[in-house]
């Protein structure tokens, strides 16, 4: 950063502000003179002006406050100074502080948790979506993304290229470089004890030379390597260090994956996560072996110098453009698709930036309804402190000191709460960080309080100080002086603008409050509908788990017929009812294909014709209690020798069949032309929701294992019980054991977990939205019920008055909450216009209701109302009671 | 003041680089004679506050020189050496060479 430019430029306006207000006045002219002198002469000798200006003005800082300090010491005997006004009011401060230790505890302690809320998402939100990995340019490294409208497949980031399409972007491209793809799937990894499943990533090119970091330890494939597809791994910092116990001495050797040796060349470095892969290989074959279509692999790359993001996107849409004029007769699919890069880190997070945002949205609600809460309080106690306000008035004090002392007050009461909420923090980013690892979800980063939170923190709860002390700090300094002094004399109501302010105050609050539960309602109504979502089978008490037969060890005929036997012992086992397999499972399906359909090839939405393609063994439908609706299940009549048969679910009848039965005709997994071989429909079962509670039914082909399972090596096997599922765990594992002792079980768990699993982002969401929401509730009524029993307590002369004149319990309890409700209603009707655009906001996240869902809207308002008038009823009960002698008596 | 007040090292080079100045010292050449003799490159906070301590115990006095374009029409703050300065240098260098006399680390490190 030198000054080299087209004229010597000024100061840096920052650095020059820091002397500003560090420097004491008597020297500030000074010091800036000297130094703008000194930055002239350095600019024009071109030596590194501002970088030197900057040095000088934070070096001065420790000095210049030093000397400020001792001056201030100094001064003390004889006035003022600004460093002494603040020692004064901040002395002031603690001294209130103290003297109200149980509502100084509360406004602390309700500061702090909102404020350490918002710290904990934040510290997620920086983690998780901001930076979540140690790339030095992590702006630079994009992944490749592909929407093809012909499919109905919207923009993906997953499993979305074909070999060829990655090798089309990495020989034509001009704005990327080093363009990587990658598949995965799982291997074994051994090194003493058992045989370990390992999530692994298969690899053409070097990802740490696109992301720009040098292995850990050792060093990434080279080109050569990856050509020749050589046997070479690298393991994942963290099972290196967990499974590995960090020894460095494996580099350059040899571990085994799938039984064969491979030589560890590295160590990814800690953090380098790219969707939760552990082991990183080559593809070990060339991309050109692969058809165009075969689309299961991902791309990333690095954006080169010079060029941006949309001068990527700009190139790739040219890219798509020249391959469908290429391809687009042969592959259909080309028509109208697209491809678009984004930044790896909103890659990785796009499962669950919309969630955290939300969130984070709501705990950035709750502050501010904290904050009300809390200048309403404190407006409360200012009236107390009117009078000693009103002498200090008169005894000459200025309003500006008088504002200052009130809001150094107040944030000093946000600074203990930000106090506390560092700890909130700390507690709350550790908890998040432990899900994250418990639940090894594949996400990269971490949560944790770095220096980023804490500043964020500082921020917050000076921010916060500042707002909530405003309203008290002019509202106690702005009083007239005769007004004050006579008024505090007689016990009438007093402070008109106040109590307007109090009331604004509760009317945002109720305002707040209405978003939040509306938020939290909408959330929790489409959640509990989800949950009540027929899945389309049974999926209580079905055991799932998954395999992968090493193909080094199992190829052909073998590997049918291993899950065939498989699932026939495992049918044998006491407590299992029904036992199958199969390549993916209900709600968690992924693998779409093209269909080609013969005879009537047409989608409803001029789409190309395509479905899920599940691969299983005849048991898979017993197993999953997945309904027959016409024809039959596979049987013992399939077999490799016998023509090839397929199921279709529901779906497909209704879409691509007009309803009509197909039972009987064909079809070819893969577009008209492909190679694939036709199957015959045998048979029609009940959709189900194959893609998650809130999707609707996809079309679904089913086709059988024993017939094309040939180099299907990775099942899930399926087994349902008449038992609690995880207690037949052991012997199932020992039916593996004794078909192959080498042979792990992985992903373990239920179906009805699974299906928990699938809801598991929209859950905690919900969760959070409507404890937000409550919370929420909790402090509006906090607010109508102190600002009531206030006026009430100023009102019990009037109120004496009143009831010694006649008037009964009941009259006087509506006149009281009748005075309530104004700001409540007025608040609820901002809340409601408020609410209506949050809502649409959330629609994405809604299911089976509307944005603008009338039960949530009439409950939100309705609880609201409620919880407003009773809190407004308790003080105004208090009133009836009182005791006409009594009331009159005080003052 | 006076003979039994010894400097702390910073302040002796501040004052004696106020004292080289012969007047014409202020913050920048102050600052600037300090780095060309001794090599250190300090900041201007440190400079002032040292400055301050110095008026105070009255070893320095300073007067308000002319604003000039070049510095943003701030003037500068010209320091002179005060007789009490003077004295203060020369007794802390005094106690300095008494300390030396007759000293041969080289020997005494045999």
């Amino acid at each position: 950063m030198s000054a080299a430019g087209s004229r010597p430029s000024r100061p840096p306006a920052i650095a020059r502000w820091i002397v500003t207000i560090t420097a004491h006045r008597d020297q500030r002219c000074a010091q800036l003179g000297d130094l703008q002198e000194e930055f002239a002469e350095r600019a024009d000798l071109g030596k590194g002006a501002h970088g030197w200006y900057w040095r000088q003005a934070l070096g001065s800082v420790g000095p210049n406050l030093a000397h400020r300090i001792r001056h201030a010491r100094r001064a003390r005997d004889h006035g003022d100074g600004m460093m002494e006004t603040l020692l004064q009011d901040l002395r002031l401060a603690a001294r209130g502080v103290r003297k109200n230790p149980a509502f100084s505890a509360v406004v602390a302690l309700t500061l702090g948790l909102g404020i350490g809320a918002n710290s904990t998402i934040f510290s997620a939100v920086y983690g998780l979506i901001l930076d979540p990995f140690p790339f030095p340019e992590p702006g630079r490294i994009v992944g490749v993304g592909t929407a093809y409208p012909k499919l109905n497949a919207p923009l993906g980031f997953f499993e979305n290229l074909s070999p060829a399409e990655f090798t089309d972007i990495r020989d034509q491209s001009t704005t990327l470089e080093e363009v990587v793809a990658w598949d995965m799937g799982n291997r074994q990894i051994g090194w003493e004890g058992p045989p370990q499943n390992v999530f692994t990533g298969f690899w053409w090119g070097n990802a740490l030379r696109t992301v720009g970091m040098d292995a850990h330890l050792g060093r990434g494939f080279t080109d050569d390597e990856v050509a020749r597809g050589d046997a070479v791994a690298m393991l994942s910092y963290r099972i290196w260090r967990d499974r590995f116990g960090a020894d460095s001495s494996l580099v350059g050797g040899t571990i085994t994956v799938n039984d064969a040796p491979y030589t560890l060349v590295g160590i990814i470095p800690e953090g380098v996560t790219i969707y939760g892969t552990d082991l990183w290989t080559t593809m070990g074959i060339g991309p050109e072996r692969f058809q165009r279509n075969r689309r299961q692999f991902q791309v990333m790359a690095r954006i080169r110098a010079g060029a941006t993001l949309a001068d990527v996107n700009t190139e790739l849409a040219v890219l798509a453009r020249r391959a469908e004029q290429t391809y687009g007769a042969e592959f259909e699919e080309y028509g109208g698709w697209s491809m678009r890069a984004s930044t790896w880190n909103d890659v990785n997070s796009q499962l669950f930036r919309a969630g955290l945002f939300v969130v984070m949205a709501a705990v950035g609600f709750v502050l501010l309804l904290i904050s009300a809460n809390t200048a309403n309080l404190l407006l409360a106690r200012a009236q107390g402190r009117r009078r000693e306000m009103a002498v200090r008035t008169a005894l000459g004090a200025g309003r500006g000191r008088l504002v200052t002392q009130v809001l150094t007050e107040s944030v000093l009461l946000a600074a203990l709460g930000g106090a506390i909420g560092i700890g909130v923090a700390w507690i709350g980013a550790a908890g998040l960080q432990r899900l994250l690892t418990d639940f090894a979800l594949p996400i990269a980063g971490s949560v944790a309080v770095n220096g980023q939170v804490l500043m964020f923190t500082a921020a917050l709860a000076l921010g916060v100080g500042i707002v909530f002390g405003l309203a008290p700090a002019l509202q106690g300094s702005g009083t007239h002086l005769s007004e004050t002094l006579q008024t505090e004399g007689r016990g009438a109501t007093t402070g008109v603008s106040r109590q307007r302010l109090q009331r604004t105050l509760v009317g945002v609050e109720v305002a707040l409050a209405f978003v939040l539960l509306t938020g939290g309602g909408l959330l929790l109504n489409s959640f509990v509908r989800m949950i009540r979502v027929a899945p389309g089978f049974d999926s209580h008490g079905v055991l799932t788990m998954r395999l992968t037969l090493p193909r080094e060890r199992y190829s052909g005929e073998a590997v049918p017929a291993f899950f065939r036997t498989l699932a026939e012992r495992v049918e044998a086992v006491p407590g299992v009812a029904a036992a199958g397999a199969g390549t993916q499972f209900p709600p968690i399906a992924f693998a779409y294909r093209e269909l080609w359909l013969d005879g009537s090839n047409a989608d409803p939405d001029g789409a190309l014709p395509n479905a899920l393609a599940t691969i299983t063994t005849a048991g898979y439908f017993g197993a999953l209690g997945i309904p027959l609706v016409a024809g039959r299940v596979f049987d013992d009549r399939d077999r490799a020798d016998t023509p090839l048969v397929a199921i279709v679910n529901q779906v497909v009848v209704d879409r691509y069949y007009g309803g009509r039965n197909p039972v009987g005709r064909r079809l070819k997994v893969g577009g008209a032309d492909s190679d694939e071989p036709w199957f015959e429909i045998v048979g029609v079962v009940g959709s189900t929701r194959n893609r998650g509670l809130d999707q609707p039914p996809a079309p679904e082909v089913y086709a059988l294992h024993a017939q094309i399972g040939e180099v299907q090596n990775q099942l899930f096997l399926v087994a349902r019980t008449t038992v609690e599922p995880i207690s037949v765990l052991p012997a199932v594992r020992q039916v593996v054991a004794e078909m192959d002792p080498d042979q792990p079980v992985y992903a373990i768990r239920t179906v009805d977990d699974a299906l928990a699993q699938a809801a598991s982002t929209r859950r905690v969401t919900t969760l959070l939205l409507t404890l937000f929401g409550a919370f929420a509730l909790v402090l509006a009524a906090v607010g109508v019920y102190s600002v009531i029993s206030f006026t009430v307590s100023e009102r019990t002369q009037e109120i004496g008055v009143r009831v010694a004149l006649g008037a009964d319990g009941g009259r006087v309890r509506r006149l009281v909450v009748r005075q309530a409700l104004p700001p409540v209603l007025i608040g609820a009707a901002v809340g409601l216009a408020t609410a209506i655009p949050v809502g649409r906001a959330l629609s994405g996240q809604l299911f089976g209701i509307g944005a603008l869902d009338p039960l949530t809207y009439g409950c939100v308002s309705g609880i609201l109302l409620g919880v407003a008038v009773f809190a407004s009823w308790i003080p105004a009960w208090r009133a009836s009671r009182l005791d006409p002698v009594e009331a009159l008596r005080i003052d | 003041m006076g003979k039994g007040e010894f400097l702390g090292e910073f302040e002796q080079v501040v004052l004696l680089a106020v004292a080289r100045l012969r007047g014409d010292g202020y913050g920048v050449s102050i600052r600037q004679e300090i780095e060309r003799r001794t090599g250190r490159d300090v900041t201007v906070g440190s400079v002032y506050a040292t400055l301050a301590r110095l008026e105070e115990k009255g070893f320095v006095a300073s007067l308000e020189g002319d604003p000039t374009p070049r510095r943003g029409g701030r003037a500068r703050r010209l320091f002179r050496l005060l007789p009490g300065g003077a004295d203060a240098l020369r007794a802390t260098r005094g106690m300095i060479d008494s300390l030396w006399d007759g000293l041969d680390l080289d020997a005494a490190d045999a």
